[in-house]
């Protein structure tokens, strides 16, 4: 019995210090969350209002404002540390049935169509005529509140908006002479005098990793050509057109110039890159962007500079999505939705939202200015020129259904024409469902 | 023991089963035939879901891959394990430490553990194994993309976390084996790896299918070490079963569930092929 002592300790204490790890990140929101008014009347009944949103430095703040300003008279809320793929499948399961776990969601605008389209989020166009002065919600950028809607009617209130942006070394970039590429010519030319004559073997990094990220780049660089998945009159996909061939050729015109595992980065890993040094130009989400400015982060910290994506051919349309995030009630939660709505609208407040950048591109118009952020020029042209959203329920079904064939064209598994091919049938089959082919 | 006192006792476990076994698995069958989408009733297809998903030949490229990693990680397994287990009885007063300290990577859970594995061989978060390999050959291996240096990844990493059970339990076997046989084996003459292999191994057999079979059902449902250590495993074909179950009903176009459901059926029929020599073995040494 004796002898058993020793191995029970060590494991008690390894379990100890693995439970401790895992329960580093906070269940109730940060005492450091900016308190915002949330008021409303008290509800007759004590209410447990259960949040779904995940975890980053772009949504936590108006998470946390949320959860810490709202809970109050009777009223507790409750929000779960999640990772973004652990939220998405939780938001397709709660508002699979008639009963859902959460009450308010965090939603994004390519998959507000699709829960619009089912009937499963509650439309709020009444809501935030009701208390749109008492929130100043005309203060929400019109064009996110376009994102968040569908058919005209708004789904879900705006909070923050994510476009690339390129971060780069400008010691490098001002020992070699060079300019922020505008187009993806110049970004290659950039990346080969960097390659040559800066000693870093692979200056270019981008988020490229095959099961997500690399839907949006090819998405991006479609959208640069002037080019939707789809096409809004005839409902046809586009992959068969040069535009989608061209797409394909300029991403992998950069392969040289990257990591040769990139399809394995998502957005952390090319932080990475830009923290050891190893990459000397990235390209992805203006969330990610913070990160870099941190001195603990990274000894390069002050050495970064930021710049609108390219363009992929020259045209006015960058190398980008606007991806907006926003708050939706679900239609099969049992709690008030005008007491939602509050909470709601409290968290899109002028105090959250300033307490957001720069971590975030708040909806809230005039938060974001040079001063108050370090990249807010490129995020402010960034967003000017990205390409337009596709608002329809079909586009994050073919955007989930592509990027294992995206990633094997780009990685020249698969030709061009043969993936070309591949999306094509891929995608009729999903806008058949919905519409006929015209 | 009064049969209402049995029944008594044994109901609530018998429930807790049909709740958490029997009850999924008639879903699991049920899906299997039919197109299911979240919260919605399923559309009855008949075979459909089975003839999709034998027809896909990244079902086939998956169940290689499974196959291959069981056979080669048993192997290990079961030599390592014994020769990790021979060694720790072997130890005095500092045995509890060491199995103490062996247990570590038992404990630690697979996602975690494989995401600190994945590091040693990622030069982008230190890649203490890359240095290494550089500095000794001058050849970079690119882990995550070449496909057999990634299969060599997901064996190591998955030995890794398993032999400390397979050698706690032969160890168990091992201070179950007689000492006056080992003794008389010698006096007969026999020495060093003879009285392993003739006399040691036999007596422990039953132990040494019990890590089989465990080891076996564990590395067939191979799944969440593989989203750290293998992110391109489709295009690789290095995707499990389960993780392409997963693809399937989960990620790829979403909510398959009734494809999914299909392959987890072919799956149970996989597990109890491949189980069925060592069950059948055990079965007919419990007879004698």
């Amino acid at each position: 019995m004796r002898a058993r002592r020793p191995v029970v300790a060590v494991v008690a204490v390894v379990t100890a210090l693995l439970l401790a790890g895992c329960g580093a990140g906070s269940r109730t929101p940060a005492a450091t969350a900016t308190v915002v008014p949330c008021d409303f009347p008290p509800p007759p009944s004590s209410v447990d209002v259960n949040v779904l949103a995940y975890n980053s430095s772009a949504i936590d703040p108006f998470t946390n404002s949320m959860v810490r300003s709202c809970s109050k008279d009777g009223v507790e809320l409750h929000h779960e540390p999640i990772d973004y793929a652990g939220q998405s499948q939780k938001t397709i399961a709660t508002l699979a049935g008639r009963y859902g776990t959460y009450d308010i969601l965090e939603t994004y605008g390519q998959v507000v169509p699709q829960h619009a389209a089912s009937g499963k989020i509650h439309p709020l166009d009444g809501l935030a005529e009701k208390y749109g002065e008492q929130y100043d919600l005309d203060r929400l950028n019109p064009a996110m509140r376009e994102a968040m809607s569908y058919e005209g009617k708004l789904y879900a209130v705006p909070m923050q908006a994510q476009v690339y942006v390129t971060a780069y070394r400008k010691d490098v970039f001002d020992r070699l002479g060079l300019q922020p590429p505008r187009t993806f010519a110049e970004l290659r030319d950039v990346a080969a005098t960097i390659q040559r004559e800066g000693g870093i073997r692979y200056p270019l990094a981008l988020p490229l990793l095959a099961s997500s990220d690399i839907a949006t780049a090819y998405d991006s660089a479609l959208g640069s050509l002037g080019m939707d998945y789809v096409d809004r009159r005839t409902g046809r996909p586009n992959f068969d057109t040069p535009q989608a061939a061209e797409a394909f050729e300029q991403l992998r015109s950069l392969m040289p110039y990257m990591d040769p595992q990139v399809t394995t980065f998502a957005q952390p890993a090319v932080q990475q890159q830009m923290y050891n040094g190893s990459a000397a130009m990235a390209i992805m989400f203006s969330g990610r962007m913070k990160d870099l400015t941190e001195p603990e982060n990274s000894r390069f910290a002050g050495d970064f500079a930021f710049a609108p994506p390219p363009s992929v051919a020259g045209g006015p349309v960058l190398y980008n999505t606007l991806s907006v995030d926003g708050w939706a009630i679900p239609e099969n939660t049992d709690v008030d939705k005008d007491l939602l709505f509050h909470m709601v609208a409290a968290a899109v407040g002028p105090e959250s939202s300033k307490a957001a950048v720069p971590g975030a591109f708040p909806a809230r118009e005039g938060m974001v200015t040079p001063d108050s952020s370090p990249f807010a020029e490129a995020q402010l042209d960034a967003i000017d020129r990205a390409p337009p959203p596709e608002p329809f329920p079909w586009t994050p079904r073919i955007a989930t259904a592509i990027p294992s064939i995206v990633a094997d064209v780009v990685s020249g598994r698969t030709s061009i024409p043969d993936g070309q091919a591949q999306m094509q049938d891929v995608a009729t089959k999903i806008v058949a469902e919905y519409r006929p082919i015209g | 023991m009064r049969r209402r006192e049995f029944l008594g006792l044994v109901s609530p476990s018998l429930l807790v089963m049909l709740g958490l076994l029997l009850f999924p698995l008639y879903k699991t069958v049920e899906w299997s035939l039919q197109r299911v989408n979240y919260g919605e009733p399923g559309t009855f297809l008949g075979l459909d879901n089975y003839a999709q998903a034998l027809s896909d030949p990244r079902l086939g490229r998956a169940v290689l891959f499974t196959v291959g990693l069981t056979a080669a990680v048993i192997a290990v397994l079961l030599v390592g394990g014994y020769l990790l287990a021979v060694l720790v009885n072997g130890l005095g007063r500092s045995r509890p430490w060491v199995l103490g300290v062996l247990l570590v990577s038992y404990v630690v859970p697979n996602v975690v553990g494989a995401t600190m594995f994945s590091w040693l061989f990622d030069s982008n978060f230190g890649g203490v194994v890359n240095y290494l390999i550089t500095e000794l050959t001058g050849q970079e291996i690119l882990w995550f993309t070449d496909p057999w240096a990634n299969r060599v990844m997901v064996g190591l990493n998955t030995v890794w976390f398993m032999l400390p059970f397979a050698m706690l339990v032969i160890l168990a076997g091992l201070q179950g084996v007689p000492p006056e046989v080992v003794e008389a084996a010698r006096i007969d003459g026999a020495t060093g790896w003879r009285v392993h292999w003739h006399v040691i191994v036999p007596s422990i057999r039953g132990v040494l299918t019990f890590v089989s079979i465990i080891s076996i059902m564990d590395v067939l449902r191979t799944f969440d070490q593989l989203i750290p250590l293998s992110p391109q495993a489709p295009q690789i074909g290095n995707e499990s079963i389960m993780l392409y179950i997963y693809n399937i009903a989960f990620q790829d176009g979403g909510q398959q569930l009734g494809l999914g459901s299909a392959i987890n059926v072919l799956l149970i029929l996989l597990i109890v092929l491949l189980l069925s020599p060592f069950i059948r073995d055990m079965a007919k040494e419990a007879r004698q």
